[in-house]
């Protein structure tokens, strides 16, 4: 993903904004790290580069 | 209707149907109906989109034609397994994994949303449109293509069991009930005896109206399921 998709991603479950940590970059992508949840805390993974914004319930199988 | 109440088991289906489902789309949807529904669609060149339910690409394979990006929101990796193959991951194409109903996506993000072969699967359809309609800007269109409701053989049999088809009245009432104005319901078909789709337009009101709680007052018979969003 690119940084820049953060400026219109949110929680799914709150809505608020996030916040991307402990990033990992290549050539201008995000390909590993955190978005995690300004208002709830929930931290939602960056895996292989896709956002993984499923909400908590639905992450492990889906 | 035979609406989900339970996710799991929707998902559950949703890995088995994935196996034929490039089987029996064409069927439902091909490549005519849908440079049909792009006229609809009237998709803008400097036009954000977001494509719901994107699966394999081929809506979204449409849209780049008129776009130069678009955001492809869907719950299986494995489905977008093979829309990586055709745009590559770091193309025109930004992926996302989320659920329909519960869009991880800021209020007003995009101009015009796109979902094609996906409101079938979506336990509550009225939330996920709604949702629809929260991150689309005012004034912006949304086109959702699903299954109109069959009337013979194993699809209908299939409808009664887990799937949600629809007829162009329950789409007025599930329309309405998300919150939408200027509903328009195409029925395509592939050829005489294909499954039918159902495809509707509808527009995001242009003032910030607060529609959300429409739905209860409008449903005098058959209501449509309008649980919490």
């Amino acid at each position: 993903m690119k940084e820049s998709l953060l400026d219109i991603v949110c929680c799914p479950v709150d809505k608020s904004e996030l916040e991307l940590e402990d990033a990992e970059r290549d050539e201008g992508e995000v390909v590993d790290g955190r978005l995690v949840c300004t208002e709830c805390g929930e931290a939602y993974p960056v895996e292989d580069g896709i956002p993984n914004l499923l909400p908590p319930d639905m992450r492990e199988e889906a | 209707m035979g609406i989900l109440e339970d996710k799991a088991r929707a998902r559950l289906f949703y890995k088995y149907l994935s196996k034929v489902y490039d089987t029996i789309n064409p069927l439902v949807w091909n490549e005519q109906m849908r440079t049909e529904a792009l006229e609809w669609f009237d998709p803008q060149p400097d036009d954000r989109i977001l494509d719901v339910g994107a699966g394999t690409g081929f809506a979204t394979e449409g849209l780049l034609e008129y776009v130069e990006e678009v955001y492809a929101l869907d719950q299986s990796v494995h489905q977008m397994e093979r829309a990586f193959q055709k745009f590559g991951r770091r193309g025109p194409v930004k992926y996302v994994r989320g659920d329909a109903e519960r869009l991880p996506f800021a209020a007003d993000a995009f101009d015009k949303t796109w979902s094609s072969g996906s409101i079938e699967y979506w336990p509550n359809p009225v939330a996920a449109l709604r949702e629809l309609r929260r991150v689309t800007k005012p004034g912006g269109t949304v086109l959702v293509v699903g299954p109109d409701e069959p009337h013979t053989g194993v699809f209908q049999r299939l409808a009664d069991a887990i799937m949600l088809f629809y007829g162009t009245e329950e789409a007025d009432e599930m329309f309405d009930a998300a919150g939408f104005v200027d509903v328009e319901h195409h029925v395509q078909q592939a050829k005489p005896g294909s499954p039918r789709a159902i495809t509707t337009v509808a527009r995001v009101p242009d003032a910030d109206a607060d529609v959300s709680g429409v739905a209860a007052a409008t449903t005098e018979s058959e209501p449509v399921d309008t649980a919490a969003d």
